[in-house]
């Protein structure tokens, strides 16, 4: 098959990963300067991530015992030994000249991570995982990267522990990528190892080649020779899930544009330019022997594979949906829904223990993520108040007042006024009206509406939702609207 | 010590790597100087080889913060500071 003759189905994409996230650690990877948000520029420095002369660096504990947990959840290799390495560049944001990382030592090796996109499920193979510092940053002052008048660097981020997650190309298209990506973060904020909230968080570069579908073997594996022979391009500045798919799409249509006009796809870093929902090709200085890496001295090499088996880690979210569907009997939606954070599934566990597992399922996946997402909220921020949220499901769980009083009054009330639910009940008198009360008010209905009596006797559909619809009224809506249709219907016999 | 000869490209290309300037003439001067720090290093081969102390090993610090540098304290050796930021010039 010649270049002509391709045809669109018969181009296939390959893309591969390098995700940097950001470990969630109090102080830095090599100095105990905070990693808290600071208040200015260049307030949690000190000599060691200022890169002064003499200063020495020494690795922080918590960094690689959140190495060894991502490691175990991908379920990787912890060699038996592991160092650092520098990487040589010279740009104002590394004040070493040079950014410690690990280079052919990495803590964590050939791990996977299993993804679900539309019903149908992926392995994506992790060919390596390593720790290494943040660099700082830059504010290009008057001008965009080129025009720039001169430079501001911060070095508050400096040092910040980051771990990158090196994927094989096993992505065939963008929407597996955002796919991986919300499972890493779920996975990695189930660990407690990062928080997703946190502003540069997550840093995506990926690499898209196009390749002939000739070339793609039954089972979707291509030859390596095939993969390296494809001209390829890394696109840098991704930061999101939803960015990613959309940088990435945009890429897979320019190259395979490209190759369907016979025209060759150039080897090249490209920019992810957000705002204009484009790539731009970005000049590259260095080559990858450009970086000169060497052994660094000043951090003796760890041997930390035996942490493996004595740092534990939670259930994992895959695992939590699998157990959710068949200890609860929930269905794959409201068991993903109910484990996408470790702490929405660890409320829901508290729920179900106590009322009905369904009953729970439709109070914390639909209407309490529903309420919160509306207001833009997760459930961290009503953190203290998840007990007032079980005592709500309570009132409904039950029969003290009615589903819908307490989602639409109730809930948000709580949400929006920060009330406890026994005093919304209490003040909007939403407590189901004793027995007695909704019986008189069935009779005051009928009497006082003989001709609706009448057009119920005629056999007039409507009329007994009127008669209901004034029962509701008169008990302030407390009443349960089905007890009501059967108490007229009774009365009417 | 090897046949590995350092030429001007060399120089430009590593001038360039660290955003260094240099005058043809600097090419040249510096072209024979590294060819001169190059040839020192042949005096390690004379140092016997030493294996590195086998116990140090995970050497790791735990979690605490510690005070940092006043931000004036950080920047003072600086030869350009603005709005309590490092200035220099533009880099791209
Ligand atoms: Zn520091």
């Amino acid at each position: 098959m010649t270049a002509q003759t391709v045809q669109q189905g018969d181009l296939v994409t390959v893309i591969g990963l390098e995700v940097h996230v950001q470990l969630e650690t109090n102080t830095k990877i090599f100095c105990g300067c905070s990693t808290a948000p600071a208040d200015g520029p260049n307030e949690h420095v000190c000599p060691v991530c200022l890169g002064l002369p003499g200063a020495l660096p020494v690795l922080n504990e918590a960094a690689v015992e959140a190495a060894v947990k991502i490691g175990k959840a991908i379920d990787a290799t912890i060699p038996e030994e592991t160092r650092f390495h520098r990487k040589n560049y010279y740009y104002p944001d590394l004040p070493k000249n040079f950014q410690i990382t690990q280079y052919d030592e990495p803590i964590c090796q050939d791990g996977e991570l299993e993804i679900s996109l539309e019903g149908e499920r992926h392995t994506i193979a992790i060919e390596r995982a390593h720790l290494e510092e943040d660099p700082g940053s830059l504010q290009h002052v008057g001008g965009s990267i080129d025009t720039a008048e001169y430079t501001l660097v911060d070095y508050n981020r400096a040092g910040t522990p980051l771990m990158e997650i090196v994927t094989a190309p096993d992505f065939r298209s963008p929407k597996e990528v955002r796919a991986f990506l919300a499972e890493l973060e779920e996975v990695l904020e189930y660990l407690a190892v990062f928080d997703a909230s946190r502003d540069g968080s997550l840093r995506v570069d990926a690499n898209l080649s196009i390749i002939d579908g000739e070339r793609v073997s039954d089972d979707g594996s291509i030859e390596l020779a095939d993969l390296e022979a494809a001209n390829r391009t890394e696109v840098k500045n991704i930061s999101s899930h939803k960015g990613a798919e959309k940088a990435l799409a945009y890429e897979e249509t320019r190259q395979k544009n490209a190759v369907r006009r016979g025209r060759e796809v150039e080897q090249e870093t490209r920019h992810w330019d957000e705002s204009r929902g484009i790539t731009v090709s970005m000049r590259s200085k260095e080559a990858e022997k450009d970086y000169r890496y060497f052994a660094e001295a000043d951090l003796p090499p760890l041997r930390v594979a035996h942490w493996k088996d004595e740092i534990a880690i939670p259930e994992l979210p895959k695992a939590r949906r699998e157990r959710f569907a068949s200890e609860y009997g929930l269905g794959e939606e409201a068991a993903s829904k109910l484990t996408s954070t470790k702490q929405v599934a660890d409320f829901y566990e508290d729920v179900a223990s106590e009322f009905d597992p369904d009953l729970a399922a439709t109070w914390v996946a639909d209407e309490l993520l529903g309420e919160l997402n509306y207001r833009d909220m997760q459930i961290t921020d009503i953190e203290g108040r998840l007990e007032e949220i079980a005592t709500l499901v309570e009132l409904v769980a039950t029969d003290e007042i009615t589903a819908k009083n307490a989602k639409e009054v109730v809930l948000r009330g709580m949400l929006d006024e920060r009330d406890d639910p026994e005093t919304i009940v209490d003040r909007e008198g939403l407590g189901k009206t004793d027995d007695d009360a909704v019986q008189a008010a069935v009779l005051e209905a009928i009497e006082e509406n003989p001709d609706a009596v009448a057009d119920y006797e005629a056999g007039e559909g409507g009329a007994i939702n009127f008669l209901v619809g004034q029962v509701m009224q008169k008990t302030g809506g407390s009443a349960d609207p089905g007890d009501v249709n059967g108490l007229l219907r009774a009365e009417l016999e | 010590m090897s046949d590995d000869v350092v030429t001007p490209e060399d120089v430009r290309h590593v001038a360039g790597l660290a955003r260094v300037d240099l005058e043809d003439d600097e090419v040249e001067r510096f072209t024979e100087q590294f060819a001169d720090i190059l040839a020192y290093f042949e005096t390690l081969d004379a140092v016997p080889e030493v294996d590195s102390e086998a116990e140090l090993t995970n050497v790791m610090r735990p979690d605490e913060v510690r005070a940092s540098l006043e931000t004036a304290e950080a920047l003072q050796n600086a030869p350009d500071h603005e709005d309590d930021y490092f200035k220099g010039p533009n880099v791209s």
